[in-house]
């Protein structure tokens, strides 16, 4: 386990994200968690979709805590163990469909040191999303890697985890 | 205008884009607010990482707007200036160095930071000034991307 550059506090939550450090401001967790709620579960694209692109980033990045996460909505959408083992380097011969390709791609470019969408992949991805959905897939991006970032950032991350189904992240009172 | 076949209403690109989905553009709002709203750490400090991380994305949206929060603190374009080789400049304080380093090395690969480059940023802002910090970065990083990706256009580019 790398160590950590900032503890917890003792006052925490007890999902990772309010038992992290992030519960030194409590008000900026606050909104972070109905963020994220609203994202995952009052949305208007499927979280079988934004859940490969998070478990994507979560590689790329290399953290350890959110590789180790599998949201139940995501699973109940038929995102299976063996479906997410496919999502790795090399996934433009795996068995995933060409949307699901074409997620794991935008993923990549968003990541990259460039990230800018050339013509062909727009129309790609037009021809599988609508604009809101992909408003949507590219917000959820930013959240992803840039939360991702941070827990590697602030450091006490280990060096794997066992895999976990935890509830989606919801924050009832968002509206659709 | 963004590339994207259709909008929302909004006062520039940014706002029209992310107005397709209105609940989560307003919990971002809520979000990325805080940062400045509640000076959770120094106005200054943060526009100048908001601006660099800009810079690194070539993302011309962010690179478009003034925080009036840094403004009243005193960060003018004299400053801002220099900011794109701010390690060549003697304008820019050792805590605006750390920060900048920090934020640099955020972007381009926060698995490499080290704890020489994080340890004056914690020192300086305390356990509770650096998890804003580091969550202001992800902020400007992800949404800097976000630009850059639908190609968001300046704000003032025309509606």
């Amino acid at each position: 386990m790398s160590r950590p550059r900032v503890k917890p506090p003792q006052q925490r939550g007890s999902d990772p994200i309010s038992a992290s450090a992030l519960a030194h401001q409590p008000e900026t967790l606050r909104a972070f968690l109905k963020l994220y709620g609203t994202l995952w579960s009052h949305g208007v694209l499927d979280q079988a979709t934004k859940e490969l692109a998070r478990i994507r980033n979560a590689r790329t990045v290399n953290c350890a805590i959110c590789k180790s996460i599998r949201f139940e909505g995501a699973r109940k959408e038929g995102l299976s163990e063996a479906l997410v083992d496919e999502i790795r380097d090399g996934y433009e011969t795996s068995a995933l469909s060409p949307r699901q390709k074409a997620v794991l791609r935008f993923t990549d470019t968003f990541l990259s040191a460039e990230p800018e969408v050339d013509e062909a992949q727009r129309r790609e991805l037009l021809a599988h999303f609508t604009p809101a959905e992909l408003v949507e897939l590219t917000a959820g991006l930013a959240l992803f890697m840039g939360f991702s970032k941070i827990a590697v950032a602030l450091g006490g991350m280990p060096e794997s985890l066992p895999v976990t189904v935890q509830p989606t992240p919801d924050w009832p009172s968002a509206g659709d | 205008m963004s590339w994207l076949p259709a909008s929302g209403p909004g006062r520039d690109d940014f706002e029209r884009v992310f107005a397709l989905r209105p609940n989560l553009f307003e919990a971002w709002r809520e979000f990325a607010s805080l940062f400045f709203e509640k000076r959770l750490v120094d106005p200054v400090v943060l526009e100048l990482c908001r601006l660099r991380i800009a810079q690194l994305h070539g993302a011309r949206h962010p690179l478009s707007l003034r925080t009036p929060e840094a403004r009243a603190a005193g960060l003018d374009e004299a400053k801002l200036a220099a900011l794109d080789a701010w390690w060549r400049s003697p304008g820019f304080s050792e805590l605006e160095r750390s920060c900048l380093r920090f934020a640099e090395q955020f972007v381009t690969d926060a698995s490499g930071l080290s704890d020489d480059e994080a340890r004056p940023v914690v020192a300086a802002l305390g356990d509770a000034g650096t998890v804003a910090f580091v969550e202001a970065l992800a902020v400007f990083d992800g949404f800097g991307r976000f630009c850059r990706m639908l190609d968001v256009e300046p704000a003032g580019a025309g509606a």
